[in-house]
């Protein structure tokens, strides 16, 4: 069995998890197709995709060898357009984070391109593929619609403190806490814009189960210095690759 | 001395309130900071409910909750106040001690308010930051009197 991330704690393990495309994600909640466009916000729902060049079997290619290799993602047969989800992760706990979540998206969908920053993680890809992958990591653990957040701009709030019901600070107030029932509603759309029916994310996971599924090593959770087998690695890789930067004549 | 509380989530603006008013019960607090990120306006999703009653005062909050700066007039006091902040902030706190508010009157207080700033008390140094109107943000609630 391949071996994705080094050490024994239970945030390594989920990291692993995370990366292998062998395991199957638990699946937290619904999200419906048509929700899942409205939340992307790139077209309407039910509306074409508009497209970026006519379909591959219209347009006259020149012959290589590796596009007979490569089989083409639906999105690009049909010439869809790149289209882009961006999430931010709340270094409480939340159960992704930037990096874990780029080295699993290469991982785990193909064409998909992925751009990692502190703060956000965004993923790129044909636009009827990423509604796709958008469904899957919007249904599964790697959500938690009070620690994460769809923001495709005005992504800050990842390293602040959290409000008193648990939710992770939104400049624009695109996901909201319904108090009455408890579940957490998308209102706007990840740019901000209003949605016409707010979509029900589901509820926050509580603190116990954000602690077992989360990839974030902390001191007050599992604090890294504690994963022996995972320092180990790192400054490993750290001496390899200062020797092997040393040239000596 | 100053000190300062920093509750490890924002406060809402009941907790907020109900704290302060606990707080308020101690004697040797002389002046207070509410300190945090910008209240969203209404009109764009912010919450609704942002009055405090404080000594029976209302007061508009024009930020969320983060910080609590102090000054106080002694260190016995800072137990008291951990005992006020176990009562109303279940998630966890801590109490910094330090210099949070500034005590002085400084050059950019006199280009703010030129000849005027004879008349400003020693109460109201430091209360906001320098771009914002001091009335706007500052409020002067008054003390009970003693029967």
């Amino acid at each position: 069995m391949a071996k994705y991330y080094p050490g024994t704690s239970k945030v390594a393990q989920n990291r692993s998890n995370f990366q292998d495309p062998e395991y199957t994600l638990e699946k937290l909640r619904e999200v419906s197709d048509e929700d899942v466009v409205n939340i992307l916000g790139h077209r309407a729902p039910g509306e074409e995709y508009p497209s970026a060049h006519p379909p591959l079997e219209e347009m006259d290619e020149p012959d290589d060898p590796i596009r007979e290799l490569v089989e083409p993602l639906d999105g690009a047969k049909a010439g869809d357009r790149v289209r882009y989800i961006q999430f931010t992760d709340s270094m409480y706990f939340a159960p992704a984070h930037p990096f874990v979540r780029s080295r699993s998206y290469v991982c785990r969908f193909r064409g998909a391109d992925a751009g990692t920053l502190s703060g956000r993680q965004i993923l790129e890809t044909r636009e009827r593929d990423l509604e796709k992958y958008s469904k899957e990591l919007l249904e599964t653990e790697f959500f938690d619609p009070a620690r994460s957040g769809i923001r495709g701009k005005t992504v800050h709030g990842h390293s602040l403190r959290l409000d008193e019901d648990g939710m992770m600070f939104d400049m624009l107030r695109r996901l909201m806490l319904n108090k009455d029932t408890g579940v957490v509603e998308a209102v706007k759309n990840q740019i901000g814009d209003e949605l016409d029916e707010p979509v029900a994310l589901g509820e926050p996971l509580d603190e116990e189960t954000l602690k077992n599924k989360t990839t974030i090593y902390r001191k007050d959770g599992e604090a890294y210095r504690d994963d022996k087998d995972a320092v180990e690695i790192c400054q490993r890789i750290h001496v390899l690759r200062s020797q092997g930067g040393f040239y000596p004549e | 001395m100053d000190i300062e509380i920093f509750p490890h989530r924002l406060l809402n603006t009941d907790t907020a309130e109900r704290l302060l008013n606990d707080l308020d019960s101690l004697e040797g607090i002389r002046r207070m900071v509410i300190q945090g990120p910008r209240l969203t306006p209404v009109e764009e999703g912010g919450p609704e409910h942002r009055t405090m009653v404080l000594k029976g005062e209302e007061v508009t909050i024009q930020v969320k909750p983060g910080r609590i700066l102090m000054e106080i007039d002694s260190e016995e006091i800072i137990e008291e106040i951990r005992e006020k902040c176990e009562e109303n902030i279940p998630f966890g706190y801590n109490i910094h001690v330090g210099r949070f508010i500034r005590k002085q009157k400084t050059v950019s207080d006199t280009l703010k308010y030129g000849e005027k700033l004879e008349e400003i008390s020693e109460e109201m140094v430091g209360l906001t930051d320098q771009n914002a109107q001091l009335g706007d943000r500052a409020k002067i609630l008054k003390r009970k009197k003693e029967e």
